[in-house]
């Protein structure tokens, strides 16, 4: 963590508790103001997710650049964490593939401040226990200010495959 | 070893608590149907990722398969939870020559048609995400003291999340041809089955 930088965070996107995930994350370790990119018509159903940080997209209309810019704006103020699901969609946590959407570059590019922008891979393993573990794996993908779209794609997805390796050897 | 023991009062017990907490647990089963041959008994082979494994595949029983249900279990974990042998659990101990007493037990469990042998080939706990079975070589043992008496099952089980608060689990299951098979045969044949499986589960987008 860069001290003075705001946080762009990028997350997997599997299940019904990733945002909870980000914002446990974001309060015990990250420790930012937490705010959270939602599909516009999920935050309509449960708009008191509008309280403690989610702002709403809608990919089909018009209004998702005020979406995107508005998370630039955020980002402007190093009290700000911004959580987003680059991937778009619901995704199985056994992919190998992380997409990363165009509109994540166009926000990072509308930062005026310094942001830092970090993705994790989450990934829910079992073993012994009845209830589920939640194991986390950080990148660092560097700064608003040497960000480039391609590079960071590349990177995220090989961190992720790596990832997924180190899960497999993981201790239990 | 330890043997699976008859107890009428305890296994009801354990009947309704892994319905009770299977159903408590997960959003939804979702299985395939497969036809089962009421003159043989089922030796089901599956990949073994959490405890849950065992109980979600004692509902598959229930639910499809109709057998009386056993399960081969670590000796270690059967001397942990003591309950597990009247649910129709018994124990191997791979360090131990009590091995041999365990496998050729199972195969005397196959020769009831209406027995249900459940044995993970991998023989310990694995990752949820691990691309390569692990195949321990016991399993051909029992296949060729119970020859011709079982039907080979093969059960891969997934377990994801999406959209609901509560995981939702998928077991694939489909009767595989055990004749002439050698070991790296039927490694082969499973490894196959749960990379096409995996694919299913990995391809899904909501």
């Amino acid at each position: 963590m860069i001290p003075g930088h705001s946080i762009l965070l990028l997350c997997n996107h599997f299940s019904w508790w990733d945002g909870f995930f980000a914002g446990h994350l974001t309060q015990t370790y990250l420790h930012r103001d937490f705010h959270i990119m939602m599909q516009e018509d999920h935050l309509q159903k449960r708009m008191f997710f509008n309280r403690v940080g989610g702002f709403s997209i809608n990919r089909k209309s018009k209004e998702v650049v005020t979406s995107l810019q508005y998370a630039a704006q955020l980002l402007d103020d190093p009290k700000n964490l911004v959580a987003v699901f680059p991937q778009g969609a619901l995704e199985s946590n056994h992919t190998e593939e992380i997409n990363i959407e165009r509109g994540i570059d166009y926000i990072v590019k509308k930062i005026k401040g310094d942001c830092q922008i970090i993705y994790y891979s989450a990934f829910i393993e079992y073993f012994e226990s009845l209830k589920p573990s939640v194991y986390f794996h950080f990148l660092n993908c560097g700064t608003n200010h040497n960000f480039d779209y391609e590079k960071v794609k590349m990177l995220i997805n090989s961190h992720h495959k790596k990832a997924l390796k180190e899960q497999v050897n993981t201790l239990h | 070893m330890i043997r699976n023991q008859k107890n009428f009062f305890i296994r009801c017990i354990l009947h309704y608590y892994t319905r009770w907490i299977v159903g408590r647990h997960f959003h939804e089963i979702l299985f395939n149907t497969i036809e089962v041959d009421s003159n043989r008994s089922i030796l089901l082979i599956a990949n073994h990722f959490s405890f849950w494994d065992s109980l979600i595949l004692y509902i598959i029983n229930l639910k499809l398969l109709k057998k009386k249900f056993h399960v081969m279990v670590r000796e270690d974990t059967t001397l942990h939870l003591k309950h597990l042998k009247y649910g129709g659990a018994f124990s191997v101990n791979k360090k131990s020559k009590d091995m041999l007493e365990s496998l050729d037990y199972a195969a005397g469990l196959l020769n009831d048609p209406q027995n249900l042998v459940l044995i993970f080939p991998q023989g310990k706990l694995y990752s949820n995400f691990v691309n390569d079975i692990n195949f321990e070589k016991g399993v051909m043992r029992i296949m060729a003291k119970a020859e011709g008496k079982f039907q080979l099952i093969f059960a891969a089980t997934f377990i994801q999340y999406f959209k609901h608060k509560k995981q939702s689990v998928t077991v694939y299951i489909k009767n595989e041809d055990c004749m002439g098979k050698g070991f790296d045969d039927l490694k082969n044949a499973y490894q196959k089955y749960y990379d096409s499986t995996k694919l299913q589960q990995t391809e899904i987008v909501i």
